[in-house]
């Protein structure tokens, strides 16, 4: 009677000891059909990365930010360094994001426009706001295509490794940067993308990088991604590259 | 040519020149007539959340964007004239009872019903389609711009996506989702490209209301437009087989129009076995281990290759 009443303390302390070590483990998350996380939902990086991916001072043009890269220094070959110095001198006109372009990954993940996942077992949807592009995620066992593509959002194969999806990216167009101050990939990028819950409503996202062309040496960042909750909150296209011209449309006014 | 894709950008960028080319193509594809879907009980697959089962690849099968009420004829007087340059200029076309029907499917003449102004408007378009004096007279679309509701499915071959609460539409230019959660529509000021559309299933028909139209995409290089005041109800009406669709857009805008009009298109599932043609057919056999045959479409993005098919007209502004 005894022995048996202290099993019992025992598994109620274990169980609350566990509970208090482990907190991630117990907090309920979106789960799909197939029992994987599920991401669905609009998100929205708070990070300032856009505004500069390295610690930063305020500018006339970007607020302040701490950084979201790993050591605080990106890890550029002297070449690239110099590259990436002519680009923040030019940055109002020749950051790819002032021409409409399309973002890329991953900073259409964290740029400062929410975007949108939908999630099926075989793929998920990213659909982004800003030029309202989507990106696919594919998680059925494919593999990357033969070849060098050259894509702007990249070729994106997933898989789950327990909670986490793990993203691998390759076939990049190398046409475009990382923040807004000029920070940048060749087309040779491979990144790793790694995304988990850490409650049901905000998202860990890692990258890490490698770019023979551009890096010395792998690196990495960290932003988190906060699910957006307003009751009317929609993803409203944008599509920035037609704003010069659509006065013209659809008839223009007389006045 | 370093890759396929870039023949893809290529072929979205010179719109004008594919219509010509991809006309000598599709032969298997395209056909002249066709029996639009009937709308009733849905039997065939369904998803988990109880919507018919309609995801995966589809193309129109009568043509492309080239001309609204006429889709496999000529367009315009430039489109007519005796061939040149060893025939490169003109398509050889059908009799007109040979070709497929207007797209008008009503009213019964096949023509949009317009307002006087507006159908000199649209004539004037098509008049400086190919020698665009005025910004205004470059066809949008030209510009990478998205299509629009209609128009979108006279384009390439696009994805239909489905979950629960939404079905995604991917074009070849823009994408579009529709709601099918209840949710109220964005505020009527918020004019889109593609509008903003809320959606339900009645049987095997997906029946959308679209609003918030900002109208700037043509419905057909032919010149034909309506008013952001319009609204559009949509509905795809899919065939239990699950190879077929039907889509029919009645458009009511009583800014340019004398009475509502509707829009039919003729659809077809895109399949592993469908030939490739760069055209209604844009997917590739995915690389996998499986046996199982899975074709997929790689990423659409079209105004940051277009450097030079409309923008000139921007840069002069």
């Amino acid at each position: 009677m005894r022995s048996a009443a202290l099993a019992v303390l025992a598994l109620l302390a274990g169980s609350a000891l566990g509970f208090a070590q482990k907190p991630a483990s117990s907090p309920s998350i979106p789960r799909g059909a197939d029992g994987k996380p599920d991401f669905s939902g609009i998100w929205q990086s708070l990070s300032g990365a856009d505004y500069g991916l390295e610690p930063h001072l305020a500018t006339k043009d970007g607020p302040p930010g701490a950084g979201v890269v790993e050591g605080g220094v990106i890890p550029y070959q002297a070449a690239a360094l110099e590259q990436r110095a002519k680009n923040f001198a030019a940055r109002a006109t020749a950051d790819p994001r002032t021409k409409c372009f399309t973002l890329g990954t991953p900073r259409g993940i964290y740029n400062s426009e929410p975007f949108q996942i939908f999630q099926r077992p075989r793929d998920l949807t990213l659909l982004y706001e800003f030029g309202h592009p989507v990106r696919t995620i594919n998680t059925n066992g494919t593999e990357h295509p033969d070849g060098h593509i050259d894509f702007w959002l990249g070729d994106s194969r997933g898989h789950w490794e327990g909670d986490t999806l793990v993203v691998d990216v390759t076939d990049f167009n190398g046409e475009t940067w990382l923040d807004r101050v000029g920070n940048f990939n060749s087309d040779e990028l491979h990144l790793v993308e790694r995304w988990s819950f850490i409650d049901r409503n905000t998202i860990r996202y890692r990258a890490t990088f490698e770019d023979p062309k551009v890096y010395t040496r792998p690196w990495s960042i960290e932003v988190l991604l906060y699910r957006r909750l307003e009751p009317n909150v929609q993803i409203i296209e944008n599509y920035c590259s037609t704003l010069d011209y659509d006065k013209y449309y659809p008839v223009p006014s007389t006045k | 040519m370093r890759n396929r894709l870039q023949l893809v950008v290529l072929l979205g960028a010179l719109a004008m020149a594919s219509a010509v080319a991809s006309a000598q193509n599709l032969r298997g594809w395209r056909e002249s007539s066709f029996v639009p879907t009937a709308k009733g009980e849905w039997t065939g697959q369904r998803l988990p959340d109880g919507q018919p089962d309609v995801a995966g690849h589809w193309s129109n099968t009568v043509g492309n964007h080239n001309n609204l009420t006429d889709p496999q004829g000529p367009l315009g007087a430039d489109d007519e004239a005796p061939p040149q340059n060893g025939g490169q200029n003109a398509r050889r076309v059908k009799p007109r009872n040979e070709r497929a029907p207007s797209r008008i499917s009503d009213p019964p003449d096949g023509q949009i019903p317009f307002q006087p102004w507006a159908r000199a408007k649209q004539q004037e378009f098509l008049k400086y389609l190919n020698n665009p004096i005025l910004p205004e007279y470059v066809e949008p679309f030209a510009r990478c711009a998205p299509g629009g509701p209609s128009k979108s499915f006279m384009w390439h071959g696009y994805e239909i996506r489905q979950f629960p609460g939404s079905v995604v539409f991917l074009f070849d230019s823009g994408n579009r989702v529709i709601y099918l959660d209840g949710r109220p529509h964005l505020p009527s000021n918020l004019k889109l490209w593609n509008g903003d559309s809320r959606g339900h299933w009645e049987g095997n028909t997906l029946v959308v209301d679209t609003t918030n139209n900002n109208s700037k995409a043509r419905l057909g290089r032919s010149g034909e437009f309506v008013s952001e005041n319009a609204t559009i109800a949509e509905r795809f009406i899919f065939d239990a087989s699950g190879d077929r669709f039907t889509y029919d857009a009645t458009y009511t805008d009583s800014t340019v129009l004398t009475r509502p009009f509707t829009i039919t298109i003729p659809n077809r599932r895109v399949t592993d076995k469908t030939p490739a043609d760069d055209w209604n057919n844009l997917t590739f056999p995915a690389k996998h281990a499986g046996n199982q045959p899975i074709i997929e479409a790689y990423e659409r993005v079209c105004a940051e290759g277009n450097g030079n098919h409309g923008q000139v007209v921007v840069g002069s502004k």
